[in-house]
This record gives structure tokens, sequence and C-alpha cells, in this order.
């Protein structure tokens, strides 16, 4: 507990102090594009009036007042409350990135046992190069050419945002429309995630066919199945579950490429646009929201760890 | 014990992507909270006792007479409503004045909830709008407007001279809406003298108050605004922006789309698209995409000129084209060696291939720039400033001339015992001035300076060149690129921003540049009652200009907006604006 307050108080002091570190200046962003016909007391009114003329020390014992009472206030750019903007962010981010966890999760782990299970063979090394060079493709090509195959040649799918707007859509029609949007999102980021997973899966269930405790079981003469699920993918799995558990922390953080493909207005979005015009607070609200995940889900694969693996139960 | 073994890693595994899947499922279903306004009632009562003007007449006066059907055929059905749907690249937030976000397109967005005074017209000049006359005194100080009768905001209240003057009372002590405020700046009083009339006393003569002020601030009604405190920060829960304009916003969905309806008791006539939808990309590539697709109608943004002939080409798509005051230029540091010398930097200007940018890197959808600054097609420009000025070999011995040699014969040439090699600083995001730039080395190599081009990010690349945006803070470059947006070159009065060497008045002069004669043009400049007069003074300011170079301007980047013309084809081209107006939505009778 100790060791994620010390975790907590160093990710919130540098969530405060990167976005003060980057060059630039939120004031362009506040006043707009005539900024520089400001009068040097309408500039002075509008840094005070936002709070950035108060020392430091005074902005960063603010910003834990924020955090205590979860109000964050306004964006500098859209003068909206920041809450708003990342409660009404949340659910479309997980929306994707937790369907694309799931299905390159089953992928990789299923791709990765099978590939490791006929090591060596034609078979496992074409699967692997294929991995390889799919990880090196670039998701934002990858993306582009989603859309232009499947929306701009095709039409079968839209091309942006989590919604068809202005269209009035009830029920089911609703759901299918959420749906429909959500397809080349998830296939992007499920195709750039597979290979991680296939490849820790493969790797790890290498090492754990090489191990003496393999050939024990099948001199005692148990069956291929028996050795598979029985030994193999029980030790196997531990790795796997912590590359899914970082993920899944990450996923909060949505994915900056991709939802700007799509125009999907996810978290991503909105934190590749804060940093863009040096919209401090909303940049510091949305990287504790990040910091949170991180550590939550740091925390659930800690707890996993001992039902996985006994030999991690420290009682 | 094998099979229980087995079993509890098998739900271990299953409850796992259920938690996961019950995540990203259970929030589908719902809808994200957005920011949802409900249609203001356009038929709302006036308060009662609230104002002493009889309810608004609906209609107005240049609506034709009603048809009436004498035949006995059957009438015509009513004809489909019109929805458009635009793209924008980018949130411009609730989209009242005081919480738009940016210049271009948030604030023609904002403008069309709203109504100024004037209203630029295609050719860019500014005619009456919620005014029905404008006069100006002699001296420039008194600007007096009368206004159309009978024009209501969409809740049905009246729009009066009362509204105008809290107008103008709002912008400057709520001096957050900066464009606003400084719109006002000078205003000494505004004297009410009924409804209808309004007079605008000014601190000292401004000739161009029609275009800075009277055509740009949006009139807002007291009602509705006079209990605002923190105008900023202030949400309009449950209302919405309530303005005089031709359409409504309905409905916001931050980053996804604004929904506007006409409003159809507007008083230049009911707009021609009934219903608005602009929807917000995070990039230019997503809205070309959608409108290949058909999922968008226009694209309220300019596009590439590469995409030009690529998007015309496409059916039914349609580009249209014209002229935008916004600049490519270079600037260089005017107060420090060797850029203090008039003659590197008329060397510089020689040297630059301007058609060879227009054509390579604009494709042809630009207007080769006038050393003098002024658009060719400016009414105000100097026909005597020549615009083909590339010649490298008066360029070569200009320098060779002014003691600029290469002694050490590496082909760079030397300035007080330095090789003149210098660094290009651009912003790396806009990808056709990373070209021009890029250009710009070979065309200063050939006159044997050296450059490097050093493409930062936006933030670092403005703090360089305007740190903190103030000029009093002096600059931190060598050579940068650089352009205005429309607005600084339109109104061609904001000239002395540029060029005048007292910092209060050259707020925009990035160079460090300095002239007696220009100083005393500008001061002229601001105080000359007669349009022809000052059309000289801007003359004779652009011949300075093109002789001493403060900056060297390269190109005027034109206007080129993509739509679909089976869905919406009557857009109409403000020069210097584009089409993102009320006059591109208003059939063209209702125009100026």
């Amino acid at each position: 507990m100790a060791q994620y307050s010390v975790v907590v108080v160093v990710a919130v002091t540098l969530n405060f102090l990167l976005p003060r570190l980057m060059p630039g200046n939120p004031l362009a962003l506040i006043a707009g594009v005539d900024v520089g016909m400001l009068t040097p007391d309408q500039r002075a009114d509008i840094v005070a009036r936002v709070g950035l003329d108060a020392p430091l020390w005074l902005q960063y014992f603010r910003y834990w007042g924020d955090i205590f009472t979860g109000d964050f206030g306004f964006s500098f750019r859209s003068s909206r409350p920041i809450v708003d903007m990342i409660w009404e962010r949340i659910p479309w981010t997980l929306l994707i990135t937790g369907l694309s966890l799931v299905v390159s999760a089953v992928v990789g782990v299923l791709l990765g046992a099978l590939s490791a299970w006929r090591r060596g063979t034609k078979g496992d090394l074409s699967m692997l190069s294929g991995m390889i060079s799919v990880e090196s493709l670039p998701s934002f090509w990858l993306g582009m050419v989603l859309i232009s195959l499947f929306a701009v040649q095709w039409g079968l799918l839209p091309s942006f945002g989590a919604v068809t707007p202005a269209s009035d859509l009830e029920g089911w029609a609703h759901v299918w429309d959420i749906i429909s949007h959500a397809i080349m999102p998830v296939a992007a980021l499920s195709i750039v995630g597979t290979p991680g997973v296939y490849m820790t899966m493969r790797y790890s269930m290498l090492e754990t066919l090489g191990e003496d405790y393999i050939r024990t079981a099948r001199a005692k003469g148990a069956g291929e199945r028996r050795v598979l699920f029985g030994h193999v993918a029980r030790n196997t799995i531990a790795p796997v579950i912590t590359v899914l558990a970082i993920r899944l922390g990450f996923a909060f953080g949505g994915t900056v490429i991709i939802e700007t493909v799509f125009s999907y207005p996810g978290l991503g979005r909105l934190v590749f646009e804060a940093v863009a015009g040096r919209d401090y607070p909303v940049m510091q609200a949305a990287f504790l929201v990040f910091t949170a995940a991180v550590l939550v889900a740091n925390l659930l694969a800690d707890l996993l760890y001992p039902l996985i693996d006994p030999r991690t139960r420290t009682s | 014990m094998q099979r229980i073994k087995r079993l509890k890693w098998t739900v271990l595994l299953v409850v796992l992507a259920l938690v996961i899947v019950g995540c990203g499922d259970g929030d589908a279903e719902e809808e994200p909270a957005a920011t949802t306004a409900a249609a203001p009632a356009t038929t709302a009562a006036p308060e009662p006792g609230d104002q002493e003007e009889p309810a608004p007449e609906p209609g107005d006066q240049e609506e034709p007479a009603p048809e009436t059907t004498t035949t006995t055929a059957a009438p015509a059905p009513p004809p489909e409503p019109v929805t458009v749907r635009a793209a924008v690249t980018g949130d411009e937030g609730t989209l009242t004045p005081y919480t738009y976000i940016s210049g271009f397109p948030g604030w023609n967005l904002l403008m069309l909830q709203y109504d100024s005074l004037m209203q630029l017209d295609a050719a860019g000049v500014p005619q009456p709008w919620l005014a029905s006359s404008v006069n100006v005194s002699d001296d420039l100080t008194e600007w007096s407007v009368t206004l159309v009768e009978g024009v209501t905001f969409h809740d049905g209240e009246p729009l009066t001279s009362d509204d105008v003057a809290f107008s103008v009372e709002f912008y400057t002590t709520n001096p957050e809406a900066s464009r606003f405020a400084r719109d006002f700046r000078g205003v000494a009083d505004v004297v009410v003298h009924d409804d209808y009339n309004v007079t605008f006393v000014l601190e000292s003569a401004n000739p161009g108050f029609d275009v800075v002020a009277l055509a740009d601030a949006p009139i807002i009604p007291r009602h509705i605004w006079e209990s605002v405190e923190l105008p900023s920060e202030h949400q309009f829960a449950g209302g919405t922006n309530i303005g005089s304009g031709p359409y409504m916003l309905t409905e916001y969905v931050d980053s996804q789309s604004y929904r506007f309806a006409a409003n159809p008791n507007y008083f230049r006539g009911a707009p021609a698209v009934d219903e608005l939808v602009v929807i917000v990309f995070a990039d230019d590539a997503g809205a070309q995409a959608a409108i290949r697709t058909g999922e968008v109608d226009v694209i309220f943004e300019r596009i590439p000129p590469e995409q030009i002939d690529l998007l015309d080409a496409q059916d039914p798509l349609d580009v249209i084209l014209g002229p935008e005051f916004a600049t490519q230029m270079i600037n260089y540091d005017a107060s420090i060696r060797p850029f203090d010398d008039v003659a590197v930097r008329q060397a510089i200007n020689l040297a630059m291939d301007r058609q060879d940018f227009v054509d390579t890197v604009y494709l042809g959808a630009a207007t080769v720039g006038s050393p003098g600054w002024i658009h060719p097609g400016h009414s105000v420009y100097n026909p005597g400033i020549a615009t083909d000025v590339y010649d490298p070999a008066a360029a070569n011995a200009l320098l060779e001339g002014a003691g600029y040699a290469d002694t050490d014969g590496d082909g760079v040439r030397e300035f007080d015992g330095q090789p003149m090699s210098f660094e290009i600083i651009t912003n790396a995001s806009d990808s056709l001035r990373l070209r021009i730039a890029e250009l710009t080395v070979e065309m200063l190599a050939a006159i044997g300076i050296e450059t490097e081009v050093l493409p930062v990010d936006t933030g670092v690349w403005e703090n360089a060149v305007w740190p903190g945006f103030d000029v009093n803070n002096g600059r931190n470059y060598q050579i940068a690129m650089w352009g205005w947006s429309p607005p600084v070159q339109a109104d061609p009065l904001r000239l002395p921003w540029l060029v005048h060497s007292s910092l209060d008045r050259g707020f925009l002069n990035l160079t460090g540049y300095g002239n007696a004669e220009m100083d005393e043009l500008s001061e002229a400049l601001a105080v000359e009652p007669d349009p022809a007069e000052r059309k000289a003074i801007l003359g004779r300011m652009q011949e300075i200009i093109a002789e001493d170079l403060p900056f060297v301007l390269l190109l005027y980047p034109d206007g080129a907006y993509v739509y679909d013309s089976s869905v919406y084809a009557d857009w109409e081209f403000i020069a210097g604006q584009g089409i993102v107006s009320k006059l591109s939505l208003l059939p063209p009778s209702a125009r100026p």
C-alpha cells in the first residue's frame, strides 16, 4: 500500500510538471487566434483568470485540491467542465479498446499456443513471420487502408465517428449504429495488438514445453490434451496475464492514432487535442485518469497472480 | 483433482473475458452524456411587461406575398427539406461569443446564430445588415446606425438599440472574448436615440470601424446575457445560444457534431438549407474520405492543393475556388546582422522564384505574392508593384556589391567574418509551409546563403518568432517561415500593425523593422477620412515595403472548398472569408 502511495504522489507530481515543462504558451489557446492583438492588460487578465499567474507551488497545491474534490475546473480550449468532457469520452474509449483487447487476447493466445505446439513446422514459421510483419504495420496506415476499402471503395461501413450524427436512431438501430462505427477501429486495434500477445504466448509456451516436468508428464503416459491443458497452459498463462493487465491499464488512455484516424471521440483524441493546444487542466486531469487506470490494472494483476501461480502466494 | 484445476483455470479466463467485455458492452448501450440543448421555441410569447414593443410581426418585408392557388390542379407537394452535413476539423466549443474556439471556422459558425450590424458581401465589402443604414460623420468619430425594424431573437424578443448598446458594454466589460472587446476598443460612448437609432461615438477617427467592428461583432440579447457573470464558463444549461441569426444550435456533442435548425422567421427570409449538421473530424484526411463516401456534403475547411483535382473529378463533387487573404512569407530578424542590411533583404526577395512555389507546392492553387504585401486582387493593391521580381543574378550582384563575398571559396558568402549560414524555423505540422521552406533553401543556396530547415512543434515555432505573443519580448530566430490569417490583410488599415516601429502600434511587427516615413504614413492613414487619399497612402506604403522588405511575401494560398453539388450548390464565396457564412445558406434573394 505504501508502495502504491509513493507511486501516486510521484505520478501526480509528474502530471502537474510535464505540461508546464513543454515549450509553448497556453495563452494562444485561451485567447484564440487574436492573441497578438491583446493589450498587456488583457493578457494579464486572462492569465489571472485561469490561475496561471499564481506561483508554481500554489498551482501544484490547487491541483491536489482538484484531485480531492474531483472538480478539475474548465478546459482552456472549450471552456467546458473537464469532468464532463472526460466522462463523455471514457465509454467510447473503453468500448473500442476493451473489445480489441478481448479479440487480440483470444486470437493471440490461441495462435501463440498453436504455433508453439507445432514449433519449427512450416505453419509455425509462416505464422511467426506473418505476425512480425503485422506488428510492423503503422496503425494510422492500417486505419487509412481500412477506411479506403470498407468505407470509400465498398461503402460497407461508416468512415468516421462513434455514431451517425443527428440521426435520431433509437433501439436496435441505434445499437447497430454504434457497432458498425466500432468495427473498423476495433479491427485496426486488434490487428496491431495481436502480435504482442501471440509472441508472449508462443515464447512462454516454448519455455514451458522445454521444462523437465513436461517431459516427465509425457513419460508417465499423459495424453497430448492432458499435457497441453493440465501442464503447459497453466504454467504459460502468467506472463500473458501480465501483458493483458498492462494493456488493460493503458486501455483507458485510448489510442491517440486510431481515434484520430477514425475521428473517434475517445480519451486519446482528447489528450491529443489538449497537448497540441497546451490545455494544462485537461492534460492534468486526463493523465490522472491514466495513472489511476494503470495502477488499478497493476493491482488487479497482483491479485490475480496468486490464483494462477501458487508459487507467488505469499502466505 | 486435475479436472477441478482445469475447470478453475477455464472459469478464471472466462470471468476475465466477461469483465472486459462487460466494461465495453455495458457502456456501448449508453448514450454519451451530450451537451444537448433544447431547441428554443420560436413561437414563445414575449415576457409580459418586459418590453414596450408590440409582439413582433411574423415574416418580413422582403418575403414575397404568399402564392394563392387559383388552378384546380392538386397543390404542389411541399419541397423536401434540405439537410447539409458539413465537416470541420476540430471541435469549436459551445459556440457562444465567449466559447467559440478558432477564428476560422469557429467565428463563422458562431455568426450563423448571430447577426452583426453590417455583413461582408461577396466582394468583402461591408453592407448594412441588422442596420438598414450606417452614416459616418466627416471626422470619422461618429457612426450612426439605424436598425431594421421587426427583427427578433430566436425566443421572439425584439432586437433593439438597447441590445446593441448592451453588446458593446458587455464585450468591453468582459474582455475574455478578446476579439469583440478589441472591436469596440476606442468606443467612448454608445448613444441610444430610440429603439432603432443608435450612435457610436469614438475616441478618435477610425475609418475602418465598419469592417473591424460593425461587420464583425455579434449582437447579443440583453435579456439573456445581463444575468451572466462569468461568460466564458457559462454553460447555458437547458437553454441555448439565442441570437437573431438564420440558424439555432439545437444539439452539441463535444468533438462529434453540431446540429443547427433553420430560423424560419429570419428577417432576411427563411434559409435555403433547413438543417445544417456540422461534423467534427480529427483531421482533414478523415473529412476528405467522408465526402468521397457521401457521408458529408461539404468541407468547411480549405482543402489542400493536391486534393483539388482529385475531388473535383469525382461526381457529384465540385470545388469552388476564390481569393483568400492568407499569406505565406519569410520573416527574418531585421534588427540583427546581416538582415539589418537592406541589400541582404532585397537579395533574398530577388532570389525567390514565387511562381515556382505556386506551381510546385500549391499546384497552381495560389496567387503569386506581391513584395508590397497587398494581394493583387485587393481593392487597394498598388498596380505599380511588380510581382515577377525573380532574378538570382541581380541578387548575387547586389550581395557582391554590398561586400558579402565568398572569400574562402566554399560556396557560402561571409558577413563580419562569419559564413552566411542560418536556420529557417518553421512549424512541422504545416506540410505546405515545410515544402516552401525546403525550396527556399535551394533558392538561397543559389545566391550563396546557406540555410537549413528546422521543423518544430507549433508552440516552439510561435515562441521563437513571437515570444509570448508580445513583440515587446523580442524574437529568437534568424529566418522563419510565417503566415497571417486572412483578417490581417483583408482590412488594409491593419497594415501599420505589421510595420510601425513603435511596438505599441506595430504590435504584429515580428521582424524588428523600422522606417520613419512608414511610421508617418501609418499615422496619417489612421485619421484620413477620404477613401481615395487612404488608398494613395496605402499605395505608397506598399512601395516602401517592396523596396525595404520588412518581410518577404511569397504567395497567397487560394481558398478551395469541396461540396456535393447534388445536395446543395448555392455556395457564396466571400473574398477573404471563403464559403462558411450565412450568405451561403440563405436564398440568393436574401444576400446583399
